[in-house]
């Protein structure tokens, strides 16, 4: 905890060089990105955007656990995203939005099993088939919404939006859809804790060979991981597109960064569900807390980002430090 | 549709991916999994459009890259060698670092957002080799990354200082016993591998185009990576590796010319180098680490 | 008179303190030039600590380093290696990818414009290799060949630095008797010309039969030195271990009864490789498979647990054919493993001592698919108890027991499952004499209760103590069986050298 604190001071302190040295003052700045954050108006903002990180991290964490990186959250994220949006076009009603989540899920889940098949029955890494199947998977979409999906009406690469009884109910700046990423951490939390599938995953974590040695399939487990890890990613995309603005624009997923902040937030909590929720909150925080604070004092809301990747370096660096004053070499 | 330029605009644009290749190459011999390719590289970018701009000429910007990289990869070098923090978050965290600091100064010095171009702006002059098709017409850096590999091979297999980096990476208990140090030239591999990135961002933003615009790199480091490993960290292994994804990029802006949508193109050098892999998965299995 | 010539090497009052530990109080070693001296002691007396000291790779808290009567302090192992220390550690400083040459010039290669000189070093690894009748060619790759002959180059890579004091830790560990027998008639060779050998070692007879003066460690402290000629096994022994210590036991053979465990026709191709291997094991039977680590042993014991896939030949365990089987499914068939590799592959070193100890038992352990922490640590305790494991605790990461505490927790943890038949690999490597004695004894117990044991060892001495029968493997196949009473030192050495019987 006291390295957690003193790393955040080193990162504001850099930071506040960072501010100063462009003309800008740090005081003003920081205390604009509080208010932003959690202010009366800046909170709602802050929840809007923690929903998607958090969901993204907690999907990152899942395989993460057993020391396996997904790198291609993106792609499942617009595939799931996209997928709701065909679904929820043609199935009216609460059926409508129960299929199309569904949908999503179903369409992250897969897309992250086929990566997870080229590991375990072609050799191919999976931080790299994740990665390179991400890409062709958001030009897709961006097909997609560029020519058979387009919205007649528009000359932005956009969906047509989604008929109005087919969106997820709002509540505040979000939509019922919280509940589920919450379902999904809480569900998470306790499968890694309380049973053995999470034991064995963890276990593999700790140790890969020692897992196979004690009968730990890994095939079979990094399938599972992996769908479960794209089916959350997707399922957060269809989430994101059952509310406002109720349709697919190109890009709107991943210019907000919600993949990379989410899978900081689970690397600096060692995939810990609770404490990958608590790193994802924060940076979603922060993330927001930017934008307020460009509105209000013309400080480009980038310094957050710069703010968030420093801290990781120093807890990092201060990680490995512990870490080798325990096992002296 | 498959001619001359077709190949020439490959070579042009093989030599950024293949000057951070290189880099991730030598530094996985050394044992450091470096995959802060990307944001090392669009730092260089972003300096070198700087360093151009204020100075008027392009051969500073070159420099001002170079030296930039080099200075930004002493995060990794620092936080990952000195500290031991983790090389995959540390790598993460500097490409976050380096898109989100690039777009703040881009906007606190140049004052605008997203792209900055202009007319005065200075880029890397091509060079006439007597007119040879496909190979001449390219700027000196390009045909500084093709000198790049044979000299990395050199370096390797016939210099002292190669021969022990390779013991570094491959036991590094081992090579401190017997006297080399493993932080000097794990150092050593990560600040040359800046500089590299300093030339392929400089090659980015002032030769195959002059502008800086945000994230430009846009995945390039990535494919670096992927060719380190496919080329199983070989100088050569690696120059086949990035030559193929080159191709494939190439030959996807030829596959729009025929009237398939830009997405399509775009996909096309991932799922080549994709079936690539596939192709090749039986060697992958010993080298990557986990 | 004449001058006394000054001590090769002198370390006088050395202390050194890690947290939690001394591991060195007040230690002093003299060695003269010329002399063979032998620095014994348990895992965790100071032996490894003191060594790295004087070859530069720590520095004491306190106490002087003399060379040739003049003290020095080494900033690092370069500079150990300048003033003429070379020292060989136990698991070799070796590039399996780079060739004799490469790995004896490396750190101090010629050079020649800059660049590599090979064809001068070449002739200089050459030229040591017939002065001092190694069997190597300059060209090898090292990761080809036998650890005879890699021995054979951490040597050469002394010689060619003109080391004048030699270290070598456990030298004999990976040897069989015969190439032991060479070894030692090159470091008395050595020794002859003026150089000063010092060697690490806790096998007793090896150190009787090799060294002129020996000093033994216990928990940082001196606690023997003197002329060997002057001391025996028992007082050695008794000075490593502080206690009077049973030496050799030879437990008496088990009551055998049902094939259990049979292998038939095993064979994996390639380089090192099983060979057509079979073999049977009953309940109530020790089977002991000696012979040279490399010569396939490790690959037979993956096979049977499912680690590695068979080229040919089937594995039946109580009747059943195992073929094709996941290791999960094998150990529910009836198997439990103490794997060679305590720290990669028995244990998870960063987890707690309950979770490893849960492990291979988290289906067991959960009541209506989920996992009760208590009854985790309660399963963990009750193996702490039983075998006496010391910890800080069932919640203590696994990395802060000793060796033989881990030994004895994994060993707990696998017979738990009480399994009909349990493979057994290198049980003692790494482990203090007196955990040794109750490892070997709970193995008999095990044995007694109508289990099967297959068990493989590089140590002849717990072979000939634990095993009903002697299976002898040599480049992958079963070369010699033995009766108890037939495997002898001699029989054994000269089985795993080749010389079949």
């Amino acid at each position: 905890m006291r390295t957690v604190l003193v790393t955040l001071l080193g990162a504001l302190v850099l930071g506040a060089v960072l501010l100063a040295a462009t003309g800008a003052n740090p005081l003003e700045a920081y205390g604009a990105i509080v208010t932003g954050a959690f202010g009366p108006d800046g909170i709602q903002d802050t929840l809007a955007y923690a929903v998607p990180v958090v969901g993204m991290a907690t999907a990152l964490a899942v395989p993460l656990r057993a020391g396996m990186v997904n790198l291609g959250g993106e792609g499942q994220l617009v595939l799931g995203a996209i997928s709701a949006i065909v679904v929820g076009s043609h199935v009216p009603g609460v059926l409508g939005i129960v299929a199309a989540l569904v949908a999503g899920a179903a369409a992250g889940a897969l897309y992250a099993t086929v990566a997870a098949v080229c590991e375990t029955r072609l050799g191919v890494p999976l931080l790299v088939s994740t990665l390179l199947l991400s890409y062709p998977a958001m030009s897709f979409a961006a097909y997609l919404v560029r020519f058979p999906m387009r919205d007649a009406g528009s000359s932005l690469p956009q969906s047509e939006q989604l008929p109005p009884d087919v969106r997820l109910p709002a509540l505040g700046s979000v939509t019922v859809g919280v509940f589920l990423v919450v379902a999904a951490v809480a569900v998470f939390a306790v499968v890694d804790a309380r049973t053995p599938a999470g034991f064995e995953a963890r276990v593999t974590g700790w140790g890969p060979r020692f897992a196979a040695y004690a009968g730990i399939e890994r095939p079979g487990l990094t399938v599972r991981l992996l769908a479960c890890s794209g089916g959350l990613a997707g399922l957060v995309g269809a989430v994101v597109v059952l509310g406002f603005p109720y349709r697919f624009i190109d890009g709107a997923l991943i210019t907000p960064q919600y993949t990379w902040i989410g899978l900081l937030a689970a690397l600096l909590a060692a995939a810990n569900p609770l404490g990958t929720l608590v790193a994802a909150v924060f940076f979603a925080a922060l993330t927001s807390g930017g934008f307020a604070m460009e509105r209000a004092t013309q400080v480009p809301r980038e310094l957050t980002a710069v703010l968030q990747a420093v801290l990781i370096i120093f807890l990092a660096a201060a990680t490995g430090v512990l870490r080798k004053r325990r096992n002296p070499a | 549709m498959v001619d001359a330029a077709l190949f020439a605009s490959a070579l042009g644009a093989l030599a950024p991916i293949l000057f951070a290749a290189l880099a991730g190459a030598l530094c996985q011999r050394a044992g450091v999994f470096n995959i802060s390719l990307e944001g090392t590289m669009l730092v260089g970018a972003f300096a070198g459009v700087a360093g151009s701009w204020y100075v008027g000429s392009a051969w500073v910007g070159v420099v001002l890259a170079v030296v930039a990289a080099t200075g930004y990869s002493l995060i990794l070098a620092v936080g990952h060698v000195s500290f031991g923090g983790d090389a995959i978050v540390l790598g993460v965290a500097i490409n976050l670092l380096a898109v989100g600091l690039t777009s703040f100064l881009i906007r606190t010095v140049f004052g605008t957002r997203g792209t900055f171009s202009d007319p005065a702006l200075q880029g890397l002059p091509d060079l006439d080799l007597g007119g040879i098709p496909v190979l001449s017409g390219h700027s000196l850096l390009v045909y500084l990354s093709w000198l790049a590999v044979p000299g990395l091979a050199v370096l390797l297999y016939r210099h002292p200082w190669g021969l022990r980096l390779r013991g570094v990476g491959e036991r590094p208990d081992a090579a401190a016993s017997l006297g080399v140090s493993v932080t000097r030239y794990r150092y050593g591999v990560i600040l040359a591998a800046g500089a590299l990135c300093g030339l392929a961002g400089a090659q980015l933003a002032l030769g195959n185009v002059t502008l800086f615009s945000e994230n430009m790199t846009a995945g390039r480091g990535w494919i670096a990576v992927v060719a380190v490993m496919l080329g199983r960290a070989l100088p050569y292994g690696v120059l086949a590796a990035a030559v193929l994804f080159g191709l494939a990029e190439a030959f996807g802006f030829r596959l729009q010319g025929i009237g398939l949508p830009q997405q399509a193109t775009d996909a096309a050098p991932y799922v080549v180098t994709l079936l690539a892999l596939f192709l090749s998965s039986a060697r992958l299995r010993g080298r990557t680490p986990t | 008179m004449t001058q006394r010539q000054p001590d090769a090497v002198a370390l006088r009052g050395i202390v050194k303190r890690f947290p939690g530990v001394l591991a060195n109080d007040h230690v002093d070693l003299t060695v003269a030039p010329g002399e063979i001296h032998a620095l014994m002691g348990e895992n965790g007396a100071g032996k490894s600590t003191l060594m790295s000291i004087l070859y530069g790779l720590s520095r004491p808290d306190a106490g002087t380093v003399e060379l040739a009567g003049r003290p020095v302090a080494f900033g690092s192992a370069a500079a150990a290696i300048e003033a003429g220390i070379g020292m060989v550690q136990q698991g070799f400083a070796l590039f399996d990818t780079l060739s004799v040459t490469d790995n004896v010039i490396f750190g101090a290669e010629p050079r020649r414009h800059g660049l590599l000189d090979r064809r001068a070093a070449r002739t200089a690894v050459g030229a040591l290799v017939e002065r001092h009748g190694l069997r190597l060619s300059p060209t090898d790759r090292v990761g080809d060949l036998p650890v005879g002959l890699r021995q054979q180059v951490e040597i050469l890579k002394l010689l060619y630095r003109q080391a004048n004091v030699l270290i070598l830790d456990e030298p004999t560990a990976v040897l069989t008797p015969a190439e032991t027998d060479r070894l030692f008639d090159v470091l008395r060779g050595l020794a002859a010309e003026g150089r000063t050998i010092l060697f690490v070692s806790h096998k007793l007879h090896e150190v009787l039969a090799l060294s002129d003066n020996v000093t033994v460690l216990r928990d940082g402290r001196v606690t023997l030195s003197c002329a060997t000629a002057d001391t025996d096994r028992g007082a050695l022994a008794a000075a490593m271990t502080g206690r009077a210590v049973e030496l050799d036991r030879i437990y008496p053979v088990g009551a055998p009864g049902e094939v259990v465990l049979s292998a038939q026709g095993l064979t994996i191709r390639g380089h090192p490789a099983l060979d057509d291997v079979s073999l049977e094991v009953r309940a109530g039977e020790v089977v002991g498979i000696a012979g040279v680590a490399g010569n396939g042993q490790t690959e037979l014991v993956a096979a049977i647990a499912g680690l590695r896939p068979l080229d040919a030949g089937t594995v039946t365990l109580g009747g059943r054919d195992l073929g094709g089987l996941p290791v999960r499914e094998r150990r529910a068939a009836g198997l439990a493993h103490l794997p060679e590799d305590r720290a990669e592959v028995g244990s998870a070193p960063g987890a707690t001592l309950a979770n490893n100890l849960a492990t291979g038992f988290q289906r067991r352990l959960a009541r209506r698919g989920f996992l009760r922490p208590r009854a985790i640590r309660a399963h963990g305790s009750a193996i702490v108890e039983e075998y006496g494991v010391r910890a800080a605790g069932v919640d203590a990461p696994m990395r802060t027991l000793s060796g033989g505490n881990q030994q004895k927790a994994i060993l707990g943890r696998e017979l738990a499952h009480d399994a009909p038949v349990l493979l057994v690999e290198q049980p003692t490597r790494g482990v203090d004499i007196g955990a040794i004695a109750q490892i070997h004894r709970r193995i008999i117990s095990y044995r007694d209760a109508g289990h099967a044991v297959l068990l493989v060892s590089a140590e002849l001495s717990e072979i000939r103590a634990l095993a009903d029968r002697v299976l002898v493997m040599y480049e992958g196949r079963i070369v010699a069986s033995f009766g108890k009473d037939e495997a002898t030192n001699e029989a054994l050495g000269l089985a795993m050298a080749g010389g079949a019987r």
